[in-house]
C-alpha cells in the first residue's frame, strides 16, 4: 500500500502542474515578460542585462538594467517584433554581407522591425528609433531604465505577451577606441557611424512562469493514505472535467 | 477572493482541483490589477506583505514613472554625430544594486541549515509552468528568469520533502525577515540577499504576478517550496511557501 501511495504521490505532482492553464488564459491581454540580454554575436560586446516588460491591456511598462556597455554615449534601445521574423536574437549566419559584424538590418529576419522605441522622454513610437538624443547614455557603461504608460497597439501587446518580441540595445565599439566612430556608416542613417546603431545586446521577452510549483512528495506528511480513496481520486484526476460531474453527483448523493 | 476548502477528505479535495481554473480565471485579473497598482493581493498570505509594510532600500517602486507624453522633438534626429549631441538630463532611475549576468553554482541559507553545492537548471514546461527539480536534495534555478543578482525576480525552487523524508527546502517556512541567503555564482562573486517576507498561498490562489511578475524594480530572489497539508488523494501539498528577498 505504501508503494502505491508513493507512486500516486509522484504522479500527483504532474497532475497538479496542469492546473494553472486556466490562469494563463484568463488575462490574454495582460502579461509579464522578461528578457536576459546577451551580447549580439560577432559584435564584440562584453555586456549583460535584464529587461522586464509588463503589459496591461495596451499599456506597457519597461524596466531594464544593463552593464558593460560603451560608456557615456547614446544607446538606442527598442522592442522589436515582426510577424515574419523568427522572433529570436540574430545568429552569426545572419551576417549576410559577410563583413564579420552584424548590422541592425541584418538582424531583422531574426527580431523584426522596431515596434517600441525605449526613449527616456517623449515619443516612443518607431519614428523615434534613431532619436539618439533621447536614449540612455549608459554612464559608466550601465543603463538603469524604467518607463511606464507606454501606449502600444493591440497587436504589439499580443506579440509581447506571447513571448515573440525582442529587446535590442544598440551601440558598439568595434575598434575599441572608446567612442562611436570609424569609417563604416550606419545602415539606418548614413550620418551616423555604424558603431552607433549596430546591435550590442539582445534578448527575447519570454513569459514569466504561471501558477504554482509542485515541490513535495509527502514523505514527511503526517496524514495517512486511504488506499481505496486514493485510487478513486487518481481516476477522477485522470478524468479531468468528468470529475466535476462525479463530485456533484456524490454531493447530491450525500445530501 | 475565496479560498477553496482544504482537502481533508476525498469529497472535499476534488473541488479545488477541478475548480482551480475557474478560481484563477476570476482571481487572476484581480491579482494582476492589485499588483500593478502596488497594492497587496488579496490572496491569503501567512505573513504581511513586505513590499507594502517595509521600506525597500534601493527600490524605485514609489517613484513616478516618466509619462509617455509626446514632445515636440518626437521625430528629432541628430544633425551631427551622436558624440556631439547634448543629452538632456533625465531623472535618474534607481534600480538598486544589480550584478552582471552569472549562473548560480550554490545556495547557502545558514539560518535554516541549507548548504547546497549545486543548482539544477529549470525550464518551463509546455504549459508555461515551472517544474520542481527532479532531485530532492538540490534546489533548481529557473534559467528563463533573471540570474540571481540580476534585475527582477530570480527564482529558485526546491522540494520540501521526498517520498521518504525531508528535502532541501524542508525548513524554508522557518525563515524570518532579515535572514541572509547567499548565492555563489560562476563569476566568483556571491549574490547576498536579505529576506523581506515569507508567505504561503493555496496553490489554487497562487499569485503568479506577485511571485514571478515584474512587480519589483530591483534585484530580488524568490525561494519556492510546498507547504500546508499534504493531500494524498492528489499526491501534492495544497500550498506553496514563497520567500521574498532582495539583493544587498
Amino acid at each position: 500500500m505504501r508503494t502505491t501511495a508513493r507512486r500516486i504521490a509522484l504522479a500527483g505532482c504532474a497532475a497538479g502542474l496542469l492546473l494553472p492553464i486556466g490562469a494563463a488564459g484568463a488575462s490574454a491581454a495582460d502579461g509579464d515578460t522578461n528578457a536576459n540580454l546577451r551580447p549580439v554575436v560577432l559584435n564584440g560586446v562584453e555586456a549583460s542585462g535584464t529587461a522586464m516588460a509588463s503589459v496591461r491591456g495596451t499599456t506597457l511598462t519597461v524596466t531594464m538594467a544593463a552593464d558593460g556597455l560603451l560608456a557615456d554615449v547614446p544607446h538606442a534601445a527598442h522592442i522589436h517584433f515582426g510577424a515574419e521574423a523568427r522572433n529570436e536574437c540574430p545568429a552569426a549566419s545572419d551576417d549576410t554581407d559577410g563583413n564579420g559584424t552584424l548590422i541592425t538590418s541584418e538582424g531583422v529576419p531574426a527580431y523584426g522591425g522596431i515596434v517600441v522605441s525605449l526613449t527616456k522622454t517623449g515619443d516612443t513610437s518607431p519614428a523615434s528609433g534613431l532619436a539618439v538624443d533621447r536614449f540612455d547614455t549608459a554612464p559608466g557603461g550601465k543603463i538603469a531604465y524604467q518607463r511606464g504608460s507606454i501606449e502600444i497597439a493591440p497587436e504589439v501587446a499580443d506579440a509581447i505577451v506571447a513571448g515573440k518580441s525582442v529587446v535590442v540595445i544598440h551601440g558598439v565599439d568595434h575598434d575599441g577606441d572608446g567612442t562611436y566612430g570609424g569609417e563604416a556608416k550606419s545602415d539606418l542613417d548614413p550620418s551616423l557611424p555604424a558603431e552607433a546603431t549596430d546591435p550590442a545586446l539582445c534578448g527575447v521577452l519570454a513569459s514569466a512562469p504561471s501558477g504554482s510549483v509542485a515541490a513535495g512528495a509527502g514523505g514527511t506528511a503526517t496524514t495517512q493514505a486511504q488506499p481505496g480513496l486514493v485510487a478513486l481520486g487518481t481516476g477522477l484526476l485522470a478524468a479531468g472535467v468528468g470529475a466535476v460531474a462525479l463530485t456533484a453527483r456524490r454531493a447530491r448523493a450525500r445530501a | 477572493m475565496s479560498t477553496p476548502s482544504r482537502p481533508g477528505r476525498l469529497g472535499g479535495g476534488r473541488w479545488p482541483l477541478v475548480a482551480v481554473g475557474a478560481v484563477l480565471a476570476t482571481a487572476g485579473a484581480g491579482v494582476l490589477g492589485a499588483s500593478l497598482s502596488g497594492a497587496a493581493p488579496s490572496a491569503p498570505p501567512r505573513t504581511s506583505v513586505a513590499t507594502s509594510a517595509e521600506p525597500q532600500p534601493g527600490a524605485a517602486g514609489e517613484a513616478a514613472l516618466p509619462s509617455a507624453v509626446p514632445s515636440s522633438d518626437a521625430s528629432a534626429l541628430p544633425a551631427d554625430g551622436p558624440a556631439a549631441v547634448p543629452v538632456p538630463a533625465a531623472p535618474a532611475v534607481d534600480l538598486g544594486p544589480v550584478l552582471p549576468a552569472a549562473a548560480p553554482v550554490a545556495l547557502r541559507i545558514p539560518s535554516i541549515g541549507v548548504d547546497a553545492g549545486e543548482l539544477v537548471p529549470l525550464a518551463l514546461d509546455a504549459q508555461g509552468v515551472l517544474p520542481a527539480p527532479e532531485r530532492y536534495d538540490l534546489p533548481g534555478w529557473y534559467t528563463g528568469g533573471p540570474h540571481p543578482g540580476g534585475l527582477g525576480p530570480s527564482v529558485i525552487a526546491g522540494h520540501v520533502d521526498g517520498p521518504d523524508g525531508p528535502a532541501v527546502f524542508y525548513r524554508l517556512g522557518e525563515l524570518e525577515p532579515g535572514a541572509v541567503v547567499e548565492v555563489p555564482r560562476d563569476d566568483g562573486t556571491v549574490a547576498t540577499f536579505v529576506v523581506d517576507a515569507v508567505e504561503r498561498y493555496a496553490k489554487a490562489d497562487f499569485p503568479t504576478s506577485r511571485v514571478y511578475g515584474n512587480t519589483t524594480d530591483r534585484a530580488e530572489l524568490r525561494l519556492i517550496t510546498c507547504g500546508g497539508a499534504f493531500d494524498r488523494t492528489t499526491g501534492h501539498y495544497v500550498d506553496n511557501i514563497v520567500v521574498f528577498a532582495h539583493l544587498v
